[in-house]
């Protein structure tokens, strides 16, 4: 009986340690196994693409590793005909395999871009490893790859710099705002919209910014910075908005979340707002058959800097001002609308889907010829504009300064 | 153990011989002519032999002195003593007139002789007698109540059960001053005829339990039993479990409060750990400092308790699942930092924790075990040997280090060591567990882990209740601990039918 029993308990330790053992724990991988991409460029290559990836060196970066003066980031690239491919075969020249489960941002060359990006990032959306919630940006005027190798001070990931700057930007000034790979899958099959995408620079000379000197100097050679907004019309790239229009589409898709703006005073010299909050809404309705687009703007902001002689103190000032900035928001929207409208003829604001989601069915008329009727649509501002407070002071000591 | 000795000892279940020198000898052989055994002979008037056998160390010599061998051979003095006559009972004269000491019985055979010899009684022989007399002033050498060494408070009583059972059931109802409080002994040890206490509070603690505590307790058939451990393991409702399901402590306020939940406090002689029955999974978790100080920081600390079982029970399991396996859980300037760290670290990250956990183990158990002057070294080679060198050569990672050290803090926050061990062996095996299948083999460790506890019992009272079972009402004592005014109740599952402790305070 004992020995039964104890027999029964061996063959229970087999199994289970079998069970531990022999699953040779297939998808374990060490830390020191990675290479950490953060970040990814994908650019046009004759019958395929060049991936190129920006892997963290781990020691360079960590807190406690001393500087030994060799690049935090690598840089390894292959191209092939297809993305999964290229990236495998970066085991060529790199000693680990590439791990995308943290990759920050990925980076389309503009040449791409006006091709058509949507099959060069199904793996992206697909591959169980990286995480959908990285940005996705549009290298402009140059490659995605040379943006990658641009080395940058304070942040030592280029990649992550990337990413920060777009995540502080996004919070306090309007021209920008990010997009992730889920974003940007959405706006895609969204009816009615078209994507939208942050483009990125590159200031400078790209030469010494690729080497390690850029980061030692105080003002680096080379610069990555993100600028204006690219316009898709399906996943083709057709054309840019600038800072003004940037500002404008922001507020109408409701991504302003802080920002600093101005207008003139009556006699000179500027007013400057900081916009604390700011929300919008849009509806759709039909009038007279023609599409209408009622914009609803709700912003709260202070006085932050005054240039001129006016008196804070008194309320009708301050309602002037309030409508100025009222005005002056309009014009930005007006802008972006009338770009959307007119020079791109892509519905980049989602007109389209506003309709859509109001009137299905007069969306079902005008879906096939939507490029035509985009530019009839109506938009009508409904902006109320708050100023709150002045900050720490009333009346500027610009307007009283003496001899 | 000299088991020889046992059948020596059952043989010599025959009565007293008339004789007080034949008796005498017989003593003599049975306990192999000991070095310790006292025979002191006298004669009584009327050339009355007697002998008084006792064990040095066992009685008190000068109360030995002072109620017996004194007022006998005071009778030597008197012109006339009545038990010199013929025809009296010179042994009851003795007991009832002459002898001052308290405890005195009778006794009729050898075995009961043995018995009462053994365990620190004198024996009066007395020629012509078919009886002896037991007189009881047993004494020794004792260690006198100190502070818990295992269980220690900041605040609350400072005393500890000792080795002798007369003081720990004294220390108990010191306690709890109430007819009610009951004590059942026993001999539990063929050998070394043990004597164990069961104590409860007649009509709170359950019939059933007090009847199927006795009847575990009488069916241990074994020749030693040295410590309450011994019994544990024959009582436990089941063996093949790493939990405990027998409470024990060494604080006498702790076992009093379980008596008084309607639990039954086992003691056995000579060790100063008390078992309690029936024992739950929470009540591993409470101090006695929790019903001391206020009740919001003694909920704080349950809370913080059960935060340290699961750290101490995961904390290395969760760092192998989430560096082998699931890189992308972590923030990435963490994982960057944890990735720079394991640069040039030649083991994988399962074996490096099984070193560390392992290192930590020995040096655990040689800091118990060490001569205590030799303890400081212990910490010194443990700080250098787990802390700085192991990470500066480059065999561990520095994070291992911290997560070792968490999780060895952690699991002595656990009040109660049965508590503890068990969540240092499970450790290992959910290491194990992380190490193949990643954070699906801790989800699957840990289901195991839950339908296990769940299927225990602890003398009949589920283990895990009043969590499962769930009860609304006992919560108030399990991972909270509320106001005493508002602890109205007993727990239901042990004093089932008298669960009322208190009446509304008047105001």
């Amino acid at each position: 009986m004992v020995m039964k029993r104890i027999v029964i308990l061996l063959l229970a330790i087999c199994a289970a340690s079998s069970a531990l053992l022999l699953s040779g724990c297939w998808n374990r991988r060490e830390l020191n196994d990675l290479g950490i991409m953060m970040g990814t460029a994908i650019d046009k290559e004759a019958g395929g693409y060049r991936v190129s990836a920006q892997v963290v060196d781990p020691a360079e970066v960590a807190v406690k590793g001393a500087a030994s003066g060799r690049s935090p980031v690598t840089m390894y690239t292959a191209t092939g005909p297809t993305v999964f491919e290229a990236i495998r075969k970066m085991t060529e020249t790199s000693p680990r395999k590439i791990y995308a489960g943290h990759i920050r941002v990925l980076i389309l060359g503009e040449a791409l871009a006006r091709e058509g990006i949507a099959q060069a990032l199904d793996l992206l959306s697909r591959d169980s490893e990286p995480r959908t919630d990285f940005y996705l940006m549009v290298a402009r005027g140059t490659t995605a790859q040379n943006v990658l190798k641009i080395l940058t001070p304070l942040e030592k990931i280029p990649a992550n710099k990337l990413f920060f700057s777009l995540n502080a930007s996004n919070e306090v000034w309007a021209p920008t705002t990010t997009f992730t790979m889920d974003d940007f899958v959405n706006q895609l099959v969204t009816e009615g919209e078209n994507p939208v995408l942050t483009g990125v620079q590159l200031v400078g000379n790209q030469r010494q910014g690729e080497s390690n000197r850029n980061v030692q100097e105080v003002e680096p050679s080379a610069h990555l910075v993100v600028r204006g907004l690219a316009l898709f019309r399906r996943d083709k790239l057709v054309g840019w908005l600038n800072e003004e229009e940037s500002i404008g589409y922001n507020i109408l898709m409701n991504h302003v979340k802080s920002t600093v703006g101005h207008v003139a005073c009556p006699d000179g010299g500027k007013v400057v707002t900081e916009v604390l909050r700011n929300r919008t809404k849009r509806k759709a309705r039909l009038a007279n058959g023609r599409p209408v687009i009622d914009v609803h703007v709700t912003t709260v902001a202070d006085v932050a800097e005054v240039e001129c002689k006016i008196d804070l103190n008194n309320p009708a000032m301050i309602r002037q001002l309030e409508r100025q900035f009222a005005q002056e928001a309009q014009r930005l929207m007006d802008t972006t609308v009338d770009a959307v409208q007119h020079r791109f003829r892509v519905d980049a604001l989602g007109f389209g889907h506003a309709i859509y989601m109001a009137h299905p069915r007069v969306w079902k008329k005008w879906r096939g010829d939507w490029q035509n009727v985009l530019p009839l649509v109506q938009v009508r501002y409904h902006i109320h504009f708050h100023l709150r407070r002045t900050a720490t002071v009333n009346n500027s000591f610009v307007g009283q300064t003496k001899e | 153990m000299p088991s020889a000795q046992t059948a020596k000892v059952t043989a010599a279940a025959d009565p007293i011989d008339p004789a007080a020198s034949r008796n005498l000898d017989a003593i003599r052989t049975a306990l192999g002519g000991s070095q310790d055994l006292i025979a002191k002979e006298m004669t009584l008037p009327g050339d009355l032999r007697t002998a008084l056998v006792y064990i040095d160390g066992l009685s008190d010599n000068r109360l030995i002195h002072s109620t017996i061998v004194e007022p006998m051979q005071r009778l030597k003095q008197l012109p006339e003593w009545p038990g010199a006559a013929p025809g009296t009972d010179p042994l009851k004269l003795l007991r009832e007139d002459v002898l001052s000491a308290g405890d005195i019985r009778p006794l009729s055979d050898m075995q009961n002789l043995y018995d009462g010899l053994l365990s620190g009684n004198v024996i009066l022989l007395l020629d012509g007698c078919r009886e002896a007399l037991r007189i009881g002033i047993p004494y020794w050498e004792d260690r006198s109540v100190s502070e818990p060494i295992s269980q220690p408070v900041i605040r609350g009583p400072m005393e500890a059960f000792t080795e002798n059972i007369r003081t720990n059931t004294a220390l108990i109802r010191r306690k709890i001053k109430d007819p009610r409080l009951w004590l059942e002994s026993m001999q539990i040890g063929t050998v070394t005829k043990t004597n164990v206490g069961i104590m409860y509070v007649q009509g709170l603690a359950p019939d059933k339990v007090t009847a199927e505590v006795r009847r575990r307790l009488s069916a241990i058939r074994i020749d030693g039993v040295l410590e309450g451990g011994n019994i544990e393991e024959f009582i436990q409702d089941r063996t093949q479990t790493p939990f405990a399901t027998v409470f024990n402590s060494e604080r006498p306020d702790a076992i009093a409060a379980g008596l008084l939940e309607g639990r039954v406090a086992i003691l056995v002689d000579g060790t100063p750990f008390v078992l309690l029955v029936p024992a739950l999974f929470t009540q591993f978790f409470q101090s006695a400092e929790d019903y001391a100080q206020r009740a919001d920081i003694g909920s704080l600390l349950r809370i913080l308790r059960f935060l340290c079982l699961f750290i101490a029970l995961l904390a290395p399991a969760f760092y192998v699942a989430i560096t082998t396996f699931h890189q992308e859980m972590l923030p990435t300037s963490l994982l960057i930092n944890l990735a720079a760290q394991r640069e040039g670290v030649p083991f994988p990250a399962f074996i490096e924790a099984l070193m560390m956990e392992i290192t930590y183990e020995i040096l655990r158990e040689a800091g118990v075990r060490m001569p205590r002057p030799v303890g400081q070294a212990i910490s010194i080679v443990g700080t250098l040997v787990i802390g700085q060198a192991a990470v500066e050569a480059g065999i561990v990672s520095a994070a291992m280090v911290i997560i070792v050290s968490i999780t060895a803090i952690s699991s002595f926050v656990i009040p109660n060591v049965s508590m503890s061990i068990s969540v240092r062996m499970i450790r290992f095996l959910l290491m194990g567990l992380a190490a193949s299948f990643g954070l699906y083999g801790i989800m699957i460790g840990i289901l195991t882990l839950v339908l296990h506890l769940c299927s225990l019992h602890s003398f009949g009272v589920p283990y895990m209740s009043p969590i499962a079972p769930f009860e609304l009402d006992e919560q108030k004592d399990t991972l909270f601990r509320i106001a005493m005014p508002r602890m109205r109740g007993r727990p239901r599952a042990l004093a089932p039918g008298n669960v009322k402790r208190q009446r509304r305070a008047k105001r």
